[in-house]
């Protein structure tokens, strides 16, 4: 199996505001971060949690802007982030989002 | 919504000083719920994302209020009970 | 609820004792598993096991090369490991520069790397620092004394899934003499998780 995502690509991640535990957090929600790196695969803790099964992911670090998250900041924050949490950037129907 | 312990950005906290030599641990208690926790995962009682899954469901004002190992304790009951190892009158003690 | 300070109120010392002791009873816990879970996080995990690979990698050109590109494969020629725990988990150092200086966090809960830091203090899994260090690195760092120049970048990393952050903190300048344990001396957990130079 093949990861989406290599160092350079450029992603957005998930908008979705899930009643279930997830760890994308609030604020890198609907933002654009490059790929830093693969970090390794992993089962998705969404599933995990839920005790549904939860085949191993491929898992990113993934760097954003502050302005990009908060609208100000001269600082990069990266994050851990599972595939499922991601989608490239740009990709179809994006301009109107 | 998102849950409470999903704080990155958001404002109104006081700063939190450093306390010189802090102890790992600053009760008894404490020490007892952290190896607790580490031995029933450990047996596969439930799994390190349902042990988060269980602190992040606290009410949000349950969740500010209570300690570190507060929040640990309240996880490893409710999880106890939801999995039916023991039941909440015994958690309980009634 | 809960005592402000989490002391023993409400009898929360006495309700841990109860649940601990219906677990015994029923044959889900033992006293030994309790014994060792506290005494690999007591005494095996501690911050001079991370300044060791710094001051070893400061030291030493291919040691740091080879932290930085594998940082689990490395361990063990100090021996080290990030096991212990509940799983091992993998292990990125982050090597701050002139240009770059880095800060660890986890928004979301406490994710620390204890093997090699030791317990995490109550600051670290404060929302009070889970909430600000993601959106004002420099305020943060400045209540910590901290002031890394204007040109210098900060990149904050937040520990949301498996990896656990080490920062490699930068050489202080005249220590050249100073020999590897000396060296490790230097090295403070605050700089390791970033809110130090070092």
């Amino acid at each position: 199996m093949t990861e989406r995502f290599r160092a350079g690509d450029r992603v957005l991640t998930s908008r979705a505001d899930p009643l279930h535990h997830t760890r994308l957090p609030r604020y890198a929600r609907g933002a654009t971060g490059t790929v830093v790196e693969l970090e390794g695969r992993y089962p998705l803790p969404d599933d995990r949690s839920r005790g549904l099964p939860a085949a191993p992911e491929a898992v990113y670090a993934v760097r954003f802007s502050a302005a990009e998250l908060f609208g100000a900041g001269d600082h990069q924050v990266t994050l851990a982030l599972w595939e499922s949490y991601l989608r490239p950037f740009p990709g179809r129907g994006q301009a109107n989002e | 919504m998102s849950r409470i312990n999903d704080v990155g950005g958001m404002q109104g906290f006081a700063p939190a000083g450093q306390e010189l030599d802090e102890p790992p641990f600053h009760a008894d208690w404490e020490a007892h719920v952290f190896a607790m926790n580490r031995a029933l995962i450990g047996r596969g009682a439930y799994n390190l994302d349902e042990f988060r899954d269980a602190i992040e469901r606290m009410p949000p004002q349950e969740y500010l209020a209570a300690s570190y190992y507060e929040r640990w304790f309240h996880a490893i009951t409710v999880l106890l009970v939801e999995k039916g190892v023991l039941t909440a009158q015994e958690v309980s003690g009634d | 609820m809960s005592d402000h300070h989490g002391g023993p109120g409400h009898g929360l010392a006495a309700r841990v004792r109860h649940v601990e002791a219906l677990l015994e009873q029923r044959g889900l816990i033992d006293s030994g598993e309790l014994d060792r879970a506290l005494e690999a996080y007591l005494t095996r995990a501690s911050p001079a096991n991370g300044a060791r690979l710094v001051a070893r990698a400061w030291l030493d050109e291919g040691f740091r090369s080879r932290l930085l590109a594998d940082a689990n494969a490395a361990l063990p020629e100090l021996g080290l490991s990030m096991g212990g725990g509940m799983q091992e988990q993998r292990l990125k150092v982050v090597a701050n520069t002139e240009a770059t200086h880095n800060v660890i966090v986890c928004t979301l809960c406490s994710c620390y790397p204890i093997a090699l830091l030791g317990p995490s203090p109550t600051w670290y899994k404060s929302e009070s620092y889970r909430s600000r260090v993601v959106r004002d690195p420099r305020g943060v760092l400045g209540e910590f004394g901290f002031a890394p120049g204007p040109d210098v970048e900060i990149v904050v990393w937040d520990s949301t899934a498996e990896s656990r952050y080490l920062v490699l903190p930068r050489r202080p300048a005249g220590t050249g003499e100073l020999g590897e344990a000396e060296l490790a001396a230097l090295v403070t957990r605050n700089g390791l998780i970033g809110v130090a130079a070092v």
